[in-house]
């Protein structure tokens, strides 16, 4: 009986290692190859020839289209900066300045990656369509209901993510002090 | 106490060897990657438009609304192939896929290439034959070594402005892809 106990816990351990840890990974994954930057994970290693393990699978588990190195960069957000999951019933302020890059744009997507934005509007944002303070930095909003500045309306209820591609950007190629802040996504009222 | 805590270390480490064979073979295993994605879009020798991402329906490849892409598929067993055309003065790249959905290479107009894309794509024997002079290609081509011989080539352009997105998809449209008659 002791024994049958024992095989059991072991069992329990083993699958509850190894796949959690493997889902792990794979969605956080700051030990397995992302880079968290405030509330923005990315992949750095998916536009390469030859990517490691723990970013291939990534790959193959999101089916996503990644960018090659030379292109540039996609960030996404599932969390605000003070670690609350995004909610579509919130209007969200991204606030800061954008790293290096020829253009970048953000764009609020589904847990499939169907766009959720008004579906006679835009899909999301474009730097070289928005509106910036004196000093070069972004104020945007995301919300249901109507916000100052740039305003994206979005649609739905539920979860939701924020895609953050920087196109030639040069956000991991710095020398010496690290990865450039991204911009903080910050919750305004819900 | 010490048996039980020797199955715990025993199911730890069991669990390690299941998270590395979850890791390892979720590529082979996963039906909707990036490669089968491709390989259900894309045409040999032919320049396909994907559709414009539309609010509200599915977008499985998580493509950039706000762009406008192009996909061909190219075999090179036959003779290295050629993706070339002319684009309009606004950011664009291109980027070559294997078929396990890996980007070979990649690249973008600011690289000094300005409007003219020209790029040819040769497998590592066809490479050496270049090397050696034994193949002729355009003055001034792209030349990128590719590791198999079944790639995708995706070129994205990004309109400035949405009113331009038809005339610049139609540009995208009129790009040619094709192998290289040696």
């Amino acid at each position: 009986m002791r024994f049958l106990f024992n095989l059991v816990l072991m069992l329990v351990v083993a699958l509850a290692v190894g796949f959690g840890l493997s889902y792990y990974a794979l969605n956080d994954g700051r030990l397995f190859g992302a880079v968290q930057i405030g509330p923005w994970t990315a992949w750095p290693r998916s536009g390469l020839p030859a990517p490691d393990p723990y970013t291939r699978a990534y790959l193959a588990r999101t089916g996503a289209l990644q960018l090659g190195q030379g292109e540039g960069m996609q960030f996404v957000a599932t969390i605000d900066s003070d670690g609350n999951p995004l909610n579509r019933a919130c209007r969200y302020r991204i606030d800061g300045n954008t790293p290096t890059a020829t253009f970048w744009t953000l764009v609020p997507i589904a847990a499939d990656g169907a766009s959720i934005a008004r579906p006679d509007g835009p899909p999301g944002f474009e730097s070289g369509r928005i509106a910036r303070a004196n000093d070069g930095s972004v104020q945007l909003y995301v919300s249901k209901t109507l916000a100052p500045l740039n305003w994206l309306e979005i649609t739905g209820n539920g979860s939701f993510q924020m895609l953050l591609t920087l196109y030639d950007t040069t956000i991991f190629t710095n020398t010496g002090t690290g990865p450039a802040p991204l911009p903080s996504i910050i919750r305004e009222a819900c | 106490m010490v048996r039980t805590a020797l199955y715990v270390l025993g199911g730890i480490l069991l669990g390690l060897a299941i998270h590395l064979v979850v890791i390892l073979t979720l590529p082979q295993l996963a039906t909707g990657t990036v490669a089968t994605r491709l390989a259900g879009l894309g045409q040999l020798d032919k320049i396909v438009l994907l559709d414009t991402v539309k609010p509200g329906a599915p977008n499985p490849l998580r493509l950039d609304p706000e762009l406008d892409y192009a996909l061909c598929r190219l075999d090179l067993r036959s003779a290295p192939g050629q993706v070339s055309g002319t684009l309009p003065l606004s950011f664009w790249s291109v980027s070559v896929y294997d078929t396990t959905g890996s980007v070979l290479y990649s690249t973008t107009n600011r690289d000094g290439i300005g409007q003219t894309l020209n790029v040819g794509l040769f497998d590592p024997a066809q490479t050496r034959l270049l090397a050696e002079q034994k193949l002729d290609i355009d003055t001034g081509q792209l030349i990128v070594e590719t590791k198999t011989d079944d790639v995708y080539v995706v070129v994205r352009l990004a309109p400035p402005q949405p009113v331009m997105r038809d005339r610049y998809a139609a540009q995208l449209s009129k790009l040619s892809c094709k192998n290289i008659k040696t």
